[in-house]
């Protein structure tokens, strides 16, 4: 019998032993923590999506199509892309030294250690062909495009836990991310609007298009089967006219819908009317007098344009977009028309038919959204959304390049021609030159440039901005400050930058259309708030279309029909992704979406479960109604069970706001419920899951612990030894908490524990914990309570920003120099090698690492130094700290000597008065004192608080879910097991406190969790019960170490002349107008004065009293030089008088020239602020100057 | 990254009075091989000054330096 499988099923207990043996024994099948893996899925899935046959990469392949470009004979070169390869990550060709294909593998682990990207050659096989010749083919490099870990083409994709761990990975390394340069990048999803969706838009932005524009119009965000899209507009003008606006490489179009509509088929006014209208037999066609006037001025309008034919009208497109399109001069109008048609209108139909049909039902949208028979639809809320994946916006970056990297062609091409002499591309100079001369000088073939930047910069550099709002911000730093942090980044949804500076908050707002899907108190409070959300845990992501080719018949066979009659509630549209399957009536639509429905559940019908089936019933001025069915990736959905079959339905935000979804089972209306969750915490995302009893928590508690968790001090991973973080905070002395949700051993976080179980007594002990600050037990803290460290990478490049390797161009190389002197003291903490040693202390000042310049000898094939002079990096910052690793990292070839290193540093941060603590209830809260044990209360059983925090840190918080979790917690240390600590396990009958106090009781503890305790100074019972617990405590990251500031005199701004800014530089903190009216009110003049001139810019100046104005430096030379030495000797030259024979000769000076004055002494000498100088001499500048009035 | 130029030159061969300088022996420290260890297959590479940085046995190209075997001593606080 084959051994059995990792067990993948998780309680809520501690499950030490089992713990224990995986992480001493890897599994070698699969991951015990499947769930966690789930997380990940819509990052790595889109990714694998681009590269898979048939996959986003071949779609956007065949999108691009062939490019030609003519000469000026007529004839014409065709190119196309047949295929692109994407490598894996392997050692560059130019590294001969490694011979076994085994090691020629790059591990992303290599990638940290040596801060380089993960990245995977990509080539593209070329076809070319001049005129009907046959296509020729050659292969071209585009470079090292870097690869998301454990997608489908990195080495990690289908490793075990014990492979990962010997390729240096976390034993549940998840993937989902990119390193570029040793940084550990994502790219976080896109709220965008929802696809192929037609939305009724009302924006009184719309009335500035142009005169006669009205505020309404129905939008369309069209994707194409390569994931990139168009979006196609359908503007309402003030007479009934419709225009069709579309943007085309970051440039406004406006084209007259009629003109399309007639370019798409072969039609006729009569068709276009009751295709809009409604059938002439049709009911109710009397009461429809408002559209059928505005049609009449729609197919009326049109006339001018006296386009007869679909040919015609298609020629006539051509023409004028023609060179917006980017074609060359042997298309045809008419299939440049064609080719408009198929780019820019509806792009996600293939079929002209599909999109005259889904233009005629927007133009109906939009005149019963005029009429006001329908409502607008609201972009802000999710039924409107999706989510625009990482991978998707890869691929669609690489599609975007490519066609780039095609078009530029058309430049070497013209320089070629040019040179020459207008060669024709069918001559033999064309053959040699294409290659060597043309093909290598077109721009932007290095995609992997491209995509390193995009990543390391998330910038994005486009001709076309992709459809979307925002040029930069979509890439972030995965930062793996702690669990909770780096998981987070994964479930990060972002509304889009563009949103952040709208003054209104409508897009913040949370509507009920996002339950289940992003987690309503899991988003920051501040300037994102609302805007950058997470997903709640359960809630999944397509990135995949599935099959629902079976579906047009199954709903052709339930009875839609092709025509449209005259009232809204006997036509409701059926579609599929964005194409009209066809009309029925309101009984109709609700038959279908039932009947859709149960098959989809039931399986075996062609009704893929995943399909969303939305179903928009008819109202009397609500949403445009209609059967709305999705298939497509991109798409937010979550199980919930479906009544009728007691199996697993998914449901999307679309159909949700029009379904009966019961929360609980009691909650079940019969005749009206059709689902009911599985389980409400799925409303929760990963980290709002793991406040205990979050639900008797006042919310935005809630939200401040989601916050929190995410600065706390934690277990970043198993695999430090092997991590190159800038920065990166661990906690030494990590426990499991005694009160975890249901989800903690699913998602593995005992592997990452971020905090400490304390015994926490809730008193008023000393006037230290006033103000949300608390005492902590010294002798706690000596048993390591709260002890973290802090490791920094530090990277000594002695070739950086060259790009140039190769023997000969190496200039410096590490250690001393072969022909200085080595004194002791540069010996102190570098060994031979000048390199620090592994262990030692390092302050600031200390040299951490040695080196040279050196030149190449031919020759010897050795390295000289000719000046003998050793140089050396050092340790600038304030902070002791220890070398923790030094990695010596070679060049990718293995050929040359050593030019980089990184040195890992560890700085003990054991826990100091002013470091930031909170329990998981958002009560954060600094140590104001470590006090002694033999000081502190203690309970009848001996036992002594841990963390003293004080009571008023509750009634205005409300934050009950910490009482409870102090009992769970008390009760669950008496009895050695983890305690459930889920929400909404409790209701009114049957209390928490009722719970755990019983459970406390029986362990012969005070019933509500209070005990009688003795003060520890006087040894006398305390008057009240103390209420004492235990409560799981985080240590934040936020220390006073790395914040104090404090100034006497330091740097200045050599301007002004005050104090510098920034604690880094050892600047002063300002001291603003608010702060100089406290002092001011206060009475505390010296003291301002003191602030804010003393120590600040004070400069002594000369003024004269005659005119009033600064004096500068003035050569002044008496003529009896030493009498008057060491007097004032500055003189006012304005006020001064040309000497003559009639002056004292006492009183004559001469300038620096010889002129000889007599006067201009009425000086004073004055402090002023510097900056009042500077401003006297700006204004000089301008002709202006400033006279001071000088009494004394 | 830019807080750690460099700057800090000392004089070379042109100062040879320095109380602090060491033996003739230790002077030629460079020529000697330092020993390092392969963050790949675990085994000890050893390094001259100008060496290409790989290991010798299996090519790869991150080699850790190895703890110190001077006292590493600190004062208690
Ligand atoms: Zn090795």
């Amino acid at each position: 019998m084959a051994p059995s499988k990792t067990d993948q099923q998780w309680s809520v207990d501690f499950e030490n032993a089992r713990k224990h043996h995986l992480f001493s024994n890897p599994p070698k099948d699969r991951t015990a923590y499947p769930e966690l893996l789930e997380l990940v899925e819509p990052h790595i899935a889109s990714f694998n999506a681009i590269f898979k046959d048939g996959g986003q990469l071949e779609e956007a392949i065949k999108d691009i199509g062939e490019k030609s470009f003519s000469d000026r004979h007529g004839n014409r070169l065709s190119l196309r892309i047949e295929k692109i390869f994407y490598d894996k990550s392997m050692l560059p060709p130019t590294n001969k030294v490694v011979l076994k294909p085994e090691n020629r593998k790059v591990l992303p682990a290599e990638a940290r250690e040596r801060h380089s990207t993960y990245r995977g050659k990509m080539s593209a096989r070329l076809n070319f062909k001049v005129n009907n010749g046959d296509w020729q083919s050659l292969d071209r490099d585009l470079g090292y495009v870097p690869i998301m870990l454990r997608s489908s083409r990195c080495h990690l994709e289908s490793s075990t836990p014990a492979q990962l761990v010997n390729y240096k990975e976390e034993s549940e390394e998840f993937g989902g991310y990119f390193i570029v340069n040793g940084i550990e990048k994502i790219i976080r999803m896109l709220q965008v609007q929802r696809r192929n969706y037609p939305m009724s838009i009302r924006r009184m932005a719309f009335k500035n298009r142009g005169p006669g524009y009205s505020e309404f119009a129905v939008l369309v965000r069209s994707v194409r089967p390569d994931q990139s899209s168009q979006t196609n507009a359908l503007h309402y003008l003030n007479d009934g006219n419709v225009n069709f606006r579309f943007s085309w490489r970051k440039a406004e179009y406006l084209v007259p819908t009629m003109m399309i509509l007639n370019a798409l088929v072969e039609t006729n006014d009569r068709e276009v009317f009751q295709a809009i209208v409604g059938t002439a037999q049709s009911e109710g066609l009397g009461q429809r007098q408002f559209v059928i006037d505005r049609v009449e001025l729609l197919l009326r309008a049109y006339k001018v344009y006296g386009l007869h034919s679909r040919a015609m009208t298609r020629a006539y497109l051509g023409s004028k977009f023609r060179s917006v399109l980017q074609l060359d001069e042997l298309t045809s109008d008419e299939d440049a028309g064609t080719y408009f048609l198929r780019k820019i209108v509806l792009p996600h139909l293939g079929a002209d038919n599909d999109k005259y049909r889904m233009l005629l039902f927007m133009i109906r949208k939009l005149y019963s959204l005029v009429e006001g028979e329908s409502c607008e639809d609201n972009p802000d809320t999710l039924q409107h959304q999706e989510a625009l994946l990482g991978g998707q916006l890869y691929g669609m970056i690489i599609k975007e390049k490519l066609e780039e990297w095609l078009n530029s062609l058309r430049y070497p091409l013209n320089e070629w021609g040019r040179k020459q002499d207008w060669k024709p591309f069918t001559s033999q100079q064309f053959q040699t030159d294409f290659v060597p001369k043309i093909l290598a000088r077109a721009q932007g073939e290095d995609l992997g440039k491209a995509m390193s930047y995009f990543l390391s910069t998330g910038n994005l550099v486009s001709p076309t901005g992709l459809d979307l709002q925002q040029t930069a911000g979509f890439c972030v730093v995965a930062e793996k400050l702690n669990f909770f942090r780096f998981i987070s980044h994964f479930r990060m949804i972002h509304r889009g930058a563009f949103f952040a500076q709208l003054k209104t908050t409508t897009v913040r707002k949370l509507t009920g259309h996002s339950w289940g899907y992003l987690c309503p108190s899991h988003t920051p409070d501040g300037a994102p708030c609302g805007l950058l959300s997470h997903l709640a845990h359960k809630c999944k992501i397509a990135t995949q279309s599935v099959d629902v080719s079976a579906v047009p018949k199954l709903v052709a066979g339930l009875g839609v029909s092709d025509q449209v009659s005259a009232l809204l509630e006997n036509s409701m549209v059926v579609q599929l992704d964005g194409r009209v399957l066809g009309y029925c009536s309101k009984k109709q639509s609700k038959v279908i979406s039932d009947t859709l429905r149960y098959w989809k559940v039931e399986g075996g019908h062609g009704v893929p479960v995943e399909m969303e089936i939305g179903y928009v019933p008819h109202s009397n001025g609500g949403q445009y109604p209609g059967v709305y069915l999705f298939s497509q990736p991109s798409r937010f959905f979550r199980p919930v069970k479906y009544l009728p079959l007691d199996q697993l339905d998914y449901v999307g935000p679309f159909e949700q706001p029009y379904m009966s979804i019961a929360v609980t089972d009691p909650e079940i209306v019969s005749g009206d419920s059709t689902h009911v969750e599985y389980d409400a915490r799925a409303m929760l995302s990963v980290v709002a899951n793991q406040t205990p009893f979050s639900d008797q928590n006042q919310s935005p508690r809630n939200m401040y612990q989601c916050q929190m968790g995410k600065q706390t001090m934690g277990t970043p991973g198993t695999n430090l030894n092997y991590r190159t973080d800038n920065k990166s905070y661990r906690i030494q002395t990590g426990q499991s908490p005694i009160v975890r949700s249901s989800s903690y051993g699913s998602y593995g976080l005992d592997n990452f524990p971020q905090g400490a179980n304390a015994v926490v007594a809730v008193i008023s002990y000393t006037g230290y914990d006033m103000d949300d600050a608390m005492i902590i037990n010294k002798s706690a803290l000596e048993r390591s309570f709260g002890y973290g460290s802090i490791y920094k990478t530090k990277v000594c490049d002695l070739e950086e920003g060259k790009a140039g390797r190769g023997k000969k161009n190496i200039q410096k190389l590490f250690g001393f120099s072969p022909i200085g002197t080595v004194t002791a003291a540069m010996r102190e903490k570098l060994d031979e090698d000048g390199l620090p040693r592994v262990g030692t202390m390092l302050q600031n000042g200390d040299y951490i690492a040695a080196w040279h310049t050196v030149s190449y000898d031919n020759a010897t094939g050795e390295f000289d130094n000719k000046d003998g002079n050793t140089q050396f990096f050092k340790y600038k910052d304030d902070e002791l700290a220890f070398v923790e690793e030094v990695r010596v990292i070679g060049s990718e070839t293995g050929t040359d000597p050593l030019q980089k290193i990184s040195i890992k540093l560890r700085i003990p941060r054991t826990p100091v008065i002013g470091d930031k603590f909170s329990s998981r209830h958002g009560q954060k809260g600094v140590l104001s004192q470590k006090w002694p044990a033999t000081d502190l209360p203690f309970s009848e059983s001996g036992l002594q608080p841990d963390v003293i925090i004080n009571p008023h840190a509750f009634p205005s918080r409300m934050t009950i879910g910490m009482f409870v979790e102090s009992m769970a917690g008390k009760s669950g240390a008496l009895s050695g097991q983890a305690v459930d600590g889920s929400p909404w396990q409790f209701d009114e009958k049957n209390t928490a406190i009722d719970h755990f106090g019983e459970q406390l009781r029986k362990q012969g503890y005070n019933y509500h969790g209070n005990e009688p305790m003795y003060s520890g100074i006087t040894g006398q019972e305390l008057s009240a019960d103390i209420y004492i617990g235990v409560v799981y405590y985080q240590r934040l990251r936020h220390m006073v170490n790395d914040k104090y500031q404090v100034r006497t005199t330091g740097p200045i701004n050599s301007l002004t002349g005050q104090p510098i800014k920034g604690r880094k530089k050892g600047g002063g903190i300002r001291v603003g107008e608010m702060e100089r009216d406290a002092l001011l009110a206060h009475g505390t003049a010296y003291l301002l004065q003191d602030r804010l001139f003393n120590c600040s810019d004070y400069t002594k100046t000369t003024l004269c009293r005659g005119c009033g104005s600064f004096l500068s430096t003035t050569p002044t030379i008496s003529e009896f030089t030493r009498k008057k030495r060491g007097a004032l000797t500055v003189r006012c030259r304005r006020c001064a008088k040309l000497a003559d024979n009639a002056a004292p000769k006492s009183e004559v000076w001469s300038d620096g020239q010889g002129i000889r004055y007599h006067g201009g002494d009425n000086i004073a000498v004055v402090a002023v602020p510097g900056v009042l100088k500077y401003l006297d001499v700006e204004l000089a500048s301008m002709n202006v100057r400033l006279r001071y009035n000088v009494d004394r | 990254m830019s807080s750690y130029a460099g700057a800090d030159t000392t004089a070379g061969a042109s100062n040879p009075s320095g109380a602090n300088n060491l033996s003739a022996t230790e002077i030629d420290a460079h020529q000697r091989a330092v020993s390092y260890t392969c963050g790949d297959c675990d085994q000890d590479v050893q390094l001259r000054r100008g060496e290409p940085i790989r290991c010798r046995n299996c090519g790869h190209r991150v080699l850790y330096k190895k703890r110190t075997n001077r006292m590493v001593q600190f004062e208690a606080r």
